[in-house]
């Protein structure tokens, strides 16, 4: 891979699929803390931001040979995949959230709750750089 | 590649990445509406929208559809009087501890004030999380802080003084550590879990950098009022000794409770500055007994006067007894040892984690209360009394202050029950006599005024029972003397005279005896020992105590404290042991032992946990039961999973979905559970309604279409009904007969009513009639406000002063809880609204409130937790809430000895239960819940079994539909529901022809059109892509 003809595209795809996987690998421990571990995993929530990063993946791929139409329509699936990945994130969460921000709040809650945090805010992030590098092609012309 | 290229590509670009925002956006608008279902509940509370109604058509008179009235005609009447009772609670609520007659401030004195201690500027009028103080502006009941109720009451304060406190903010201010950050308070705060207690008092050093002449300004104001405070919280607790104190500080504080040495400077600062004319009063602002022996001991002090949390009107009541307005009449609800961790119950006071825990199940840590039932006074009066009368190796260096002997005066500041005034009176015992057969104890006491101002006195009565060798034998404990009942005076103009009655329940003096045979020829009852009782008054247990010992021929030369007055003790002798008036309860219930497995000795075998007894304090004293691995037998109740849903029974004997035409608010006021249309009506709900209502009855009931229950709304207490604005959910329409209809415009539809005095100053009132009064003012409040339901009653007892949430109980005390509770909830129960004791039970601490195991003997919860609880269940309350905690092995909600054989049977319990709040659904254990009789956990979702069954995977109607015992418990507690929301204001406006409609919420609307619109935006964007496309390839 020339890395000379990388764009701006291809290093903010390549970051939200980073953050995309550091939010899935958060949500990953965070499943498996004491405080969480009884909710399971959420497979939508692991399904979102598996397919994401490969369509993120076979981007990159497929556009170092040139920018066929078809491949626009990933970015934009990426996006979509990411941001219901992070909703669904949410709303598992959002009730302990809630529950240790008030009623069960200690150190051990609050480590737990850090994970789930991570997650979050690895989802979101990589949604948003996505959206962003959906405005950019991953090669120069 | 060409510039025209170049451009095209570059629009392609635009095109795409602005349809991957509309996309983006559309996602989360389609994916929101899906949310917004499983949320709805909670965001109609947040957002005080209302996603279905109950809309009812009536031709006739609409007025008659209001069963309750408030004694109001306007919002602005309500908030006064919410106000004045604040102001009043604060006034019979505050105790004055120590006077040399400094107390009440002349006029003049009122106005050289100097207000010391950064508390005094800053102080703790309600809890953090757990009843914190709403304040209000722009309402008719604006809340007040100290300084405010001062000035407004016409003090002058030293305003130097106020400046510099002002400066010195950053110093003072409180840190707690949450995700993300920190945050700040500008007072003191109690330790989170886990934390220590940081001193933030200013040090003299401090104050004079930040203004070297303050003390000069002293000589100008020389009343000096000294606040020291020590906050309380949901969540949060204090930890015993120096354990409980940030070791960074070297401020020689030996407990979070204790003082620091910038509080003793500060102290001592204003005893070297009063001079002649000038005065030192301490102001305690606590709900935590205080270790402030010191300052009972320091002449320099001049006063002492015990507040509580005031809530936002009580320093009102503080400002007006410190000028003499209102004569103090409070006692102490709790008892104030020297040293709090030499008590007992302290050797078993915090995180002993399992060393086999389990988080998964919630498996974290277990309490073994080895105390027995000797907290507070219980143990201290008790321990007293028998190192007088020389028995059970009492004064025995265990357990003592200075480690050589234990010796009361070196035990204890000031005792339970005790409290001054600013005149003096005289009781005399006339009468007592016991009845068995109306199970009575009945008083007359005559209170006269000796003093020269008018004043109130408390009436305080208690009972000396025997301890006899047969209880030394059976394991059966007993206080030297225990509160049975109390009573107030009216306010006695000086030189008059009152004879007060006192009409007491004997199951207060019984005791529980699990060795006992029953009249169902089990093991467990309630006996009252052979032997001689003492009866006697008197301010405070200590002084009941002198009286009972001089009753049996003891003096101050046997090591008394005091002489006692044996006039007041009147004696009743039992010539047998009686196992037979207490056998059956009020509801005719044969009483057996039903909380055996709270002993951890029945698991772990017998010699595991010694428990305390009199017969010898140092053989029994409680070692710390700590690093503990539960049982292979313990553990497989520990793991919540204790049902499992089988295919038992007839499951068609269970009737559901009938159409009998019968709606819940025909059953408006039927308070006869056995009416045969209560079996009408409940044939009608559907299976699916059972099992959803049951899962998610988080912060409301939800509408239940199959018998037109309406949505009911729950609210968090207890320092008022608080958990939305007055206006949230209050009527505005006019025409809907409604009498307590307000105006959009009302301006205090913004109330917050988060405004009254904690629980603690309620206890201290010693007045039934005071907590009766905040009960019809809640009672009030609901009709206004309709809310309904009010988890406001907090009935766990203050078995250690280390519990920071003690402020949302009243007392130390099972009667004088139990006494205030029933007042409370019949007060609220005349105007229809719901006021919930909580949390049944043993909730006594609040480390790893999910999950500890929480161990003791039968006779200790039922004569002292339970005992808070049961009258005020036994006088017909009708909502409950259960537990964090776990009643032994078993998780609160799921213990059938606790939640079936003594609350719905012996005790006769009828009404709804929720859980408190457990999201964790192997916690939440539903399917046992619902066999014990829990009507609703505190869960919220969407009301699809899709939604419930997801929580609880078991809790499928293919599941459930076929094990009878599961069906019939749901539509049990569904009834039990149902008959609580029947006889409360919840039904008020409803008729026969009610029905529910479904309301399209502005959020609803608002979904659907940017659902709408971005997805055209999405359309249009994708399409200008193709365009784009199509442009370059041209």
């Amino acid at each position: 891979m020339d890395m000379k003809k990388q764009s701006v595209g291809f290093y903010t795809t390549a970051c939200s699929a980073i953050l995309a996987v550091v939010g899935l690998v958060a949500y990953l421990i965070n499943c498996g803390t004491d405080y969480f571990s009884n909710l399971g995993v959420n497979p939508a929530v692991v399904a979102c931001l598996v397919i994401a990063v490969v369509v993120q993946a076979v981007y990159l791929v497929v556009t170092q040979k040139g920018t066929p139409i078809w491949t626009d329509v990933l970015p934009v699936a990426a996006s979509v995949l990411l941001v219901v990945a992070t909703l669904l994130f949410v709303s598992v969460r959002i009730n302990g959230i809630a529950s240790i921000m008030t009623f069960e709040g200690n150190a051990k809650t609050m480590a737990d709750l850090t994970s789930a945090i991570v997650g979050i805010i690895g989802c979101l992030a990589a949604t948003v750089v996505s959206v962003a590098a959906s405005f950019f092609d991953t090669t120069k012309a | 590649m060409s510039k025209n290229t170049k451009g095209g590509r570059a629009a392609m670009r635009l095109w795409r990445g602005l349809t991957t925002v509309t996309a983006v956006l559309l996602a989360i608008a389609l994916v929101g509406q899906v949310l917004v279902e499983g949320f709805r509940t909670d965001i109609d509370k947040f957002l005080g929208t209302q996603s279905s109604m109950i809309v009812t058509d009536e031709s006739g008179d609409k007025q008659d559809l209001y069963t309750y009235k408030s004694d109001y005609s306007s919002t602005k009447e309500l908030l006064d009087a919410i106000e004045d009772l604040g102001e009043r609670m604060n006034e019979e609520g505050t105790v004055l501890l120590k006077n040399n007659g400094a107390l009440p401030l002349t006029a003049d004195e009122t106005q050289k004030v100097s207000l010391l201690g950064f508390s005094s500027y800053y102080p703790v009028m309600g809890g953090d999380m757990g009843s914190s103080l709403n304040e209000n502006h722009g309402t008719d009941a604006d809340t007040v802080d100290f300084v405010q109720a001062l000035t407004a009451k016409g003090y002058k304060i030293n305003t130097t003084l106020q400046d510099l406190y002002k400066s010195l903010e950053s110093v003072f201010t409180t840190e707690i550590e949450s995700w993300g950050g920190t945050i700040t308070y500008t007072r003191i705060t109690a330790p989170s879990i886990g934390g220590v207690f940081s001193s933030k008092e200013p040090s003299q050093d401090a104050m004079t950098s930040a203004n070297a002449g303050w003390k000069d300004t002293l000589n100008d104001y020389p009343v000096m009022i000294v606040t020291l405070a020590r906050a309380a919280g949901e969540n949060r607790s204090y930890m015993p000794g120096a354990a409980g104190v940030d070791p960074e500080q070297k401020l020689n504080q030996t407990d979070p409770l204790g003082l620091s040495d910038d509080e003793r400077d500060l102290i001592q600062a204003a005893i070297d500055a009063k001079g002649a004319n000038g005065k030192v009063i301490v102001v305690l602002n606590n709900s935590s007994a205080m270790e402030i022996d010191e300052l009972k001991h320091n002449d320099g002090v001049d006063a002492i006067l015990e507040i509580g949390l005031p809530g936002g009107y009580g320093f009102y009541g503080v400002a007006d007894v410190l000028s003499g307005a209102a004569n103090p009449s409070g006692h102490l609800a709790d008892t104030y040892a020297v040293v709090n961790a030499n008590s007992p119950a302290a050797q078993n006071y915090g995180n002993y984690a399992w060393t086999n825990g389990n988080p998964e199940v919630s498996m974290n840590s277990a309490l073994v209360e080895a105390e027995n039932i000797y907290i507070g006074y219980k143990y201290y009066e008790t321990r007293y009394m028998d190192t007088v009368l020389g028995q059970g190796n009492a004064s025995n260096a265990i357990g003592s202050a200075d480690g050589v002997a234990w010796s009361y005066d070196n035990e204890v500041s000031y005792p339970f029950g005790f409290g001054l005034s600013y005149t003096t009176f005289t009781q005399t015992l006339d009468s007592l006599t016991v009845d068995l057969a109306a199970k009575t104890v009945t008083a007359q006491v005559t209170v006269t005024n000796t003093g020269d101002v008018a004043g109130k006195d408390v009436v305080e009565l208690y009972v000396s029972t025997p301890y006899t060798d047969y209880d030394k034998q059976h394991g059966v404990e007993k206080a030297g003397v225990q509160l049975l009942d109390y009573a107030k005076t009216g306010e006695l103009a000086p030189g008059a005279s009152e004879q007060v009655t006192i009409v007491a329940d004997v199951q207060n003096m019984a005791s529980w005896d699990s060795t006992a045979d029953n009249a169902i020829g089990t093991k467990g009852n309630y006996i009252l020992d052979a032997g001689d009782y003492y009866f006697t008054i008197g301010n405070g247990a200590h002084e009941a105590a002198n009286n009972v010992l001089a009753a049996q021929g003891k003096t101050a030369s046997d090591g008394m404290t005091a002489e006692g007055v044996a006039a007041n003790v009147k004696t009743w002798s039992l010539s047998a042991l009686d196992d037979t008036t207490l056998a059956y309860t009020k509801t005719g219930v044969a009483v057996e032992n039903h909380l055996a497995d709270m002993d951890l000795n029945y698991w772990m075998g017998e010699g595991t946990v010694t428990y305390l007894s009199r017969s010898d304090w140092a053989g029994t004293w409680p070692k710390t039961y700590m690093d503990m691995t539960a049982t292979a037998e313990m553990v497989d109740v520990l793991d919540n999973d204790n049902y499992t849903i089988t295919a038992n029974g007839n499951p068609g004997s269970v009737t559901f979905g009938a159409k009998n035409g019968v709606t819940l608010a025909d059953l408006k006021g039927v308070s006869d559970i056995e009416d045969e249309r209560w079996g009408m009506l409940m044939d009608q709900i559907l299976l699916e309604d059972c099992m959803i209502r049951t899962g998610f009855g988080g912060t409301s009931t939800k509408a239940i279409e199959s018998i037109m229950s309406p949505e009911v709304i729950q609210n968090d207490g207890p320092n008022g009904i608080y958990s939305y604005p007055l206006g949230q959910y209050a009527n505005t329409d006019a025409s809907s007969g409604d009498p307590c209809v307000v105006s959009p415009d009302d301006p205090n539809l913004a109330y917050h009513f988060g405004t009254m005095s904690n629980e603690t100053v309620i206890a201290q009132t010693f007045s039934k009639e005071m907590a009766k009064e905040y009960g019809e003012i809640c009672g009030n409040y609901s009709l206004w406000a309709n809310l309904t339901i009010y988890w406001g009653c907090g009935t766990n007892l203050h078995r250690l002063p280390y519990n920071a949430r003690n402020h949302e109980y009243y007392s130390e005390d099972a009667v004088l809880t139990a006494q205030q509770g029933t007042s409370f909830v019949q007060g609220g129960m005349k105007y229809g609204c719901l006021i919930a004791p909580k949390h049944l039970a043993f909730n006594d601490t609040e480390i790893n409130r999910t999950g500890v195991a929480v161990f003791m003997t039968e006779q200790q919860a039922r004569e002292n937790e339970l005992r808070g609880t049961q009258a005020i269940v036994e006088d017909g309350a009708l909502a409950l809430m259960t537990a964090f905690n776990r009643v032994g092995c078993l998780t609160a909600n799921s213990h059938t000895g606790l939640m079936i054989d003594i609350l719905r049977e012996e005790w006769g319990y009828k009404g709804l239960i929720s859980e408190d709040f457990i999201q964790s659904a192997n916690y939440a254990v539903l399917k046992e819940a619902v066999l014990n009789g829990v009507t609703m956990t505190c869960n919220t979702g969407e009301s699809t079994m899709a939604a419930v069954s997801e929580k609880w995977n078991y809790w499928t109607v293919d599941n459930v539909s076929k094990d009878e015992t599961l069906l019939a418990a749901l539509k049990q507690a569904m009834t039990w529901q149902n008959y609580a929301l029947a006889n409360s204001n919840a039904l008020d406006g409803l008729s026969s022809n009610s029905r529910l409609v479904s309301v399209r919420t502005w959020y609803d609307n608002l979904l659907t059109g940017l659902q709408v619109g971005f997805a055209v935006l999405t359309v249009a964007c994708a399409a200008m892509y193709v365009m784009s496309a199509k442009r370059k390839e041209n």
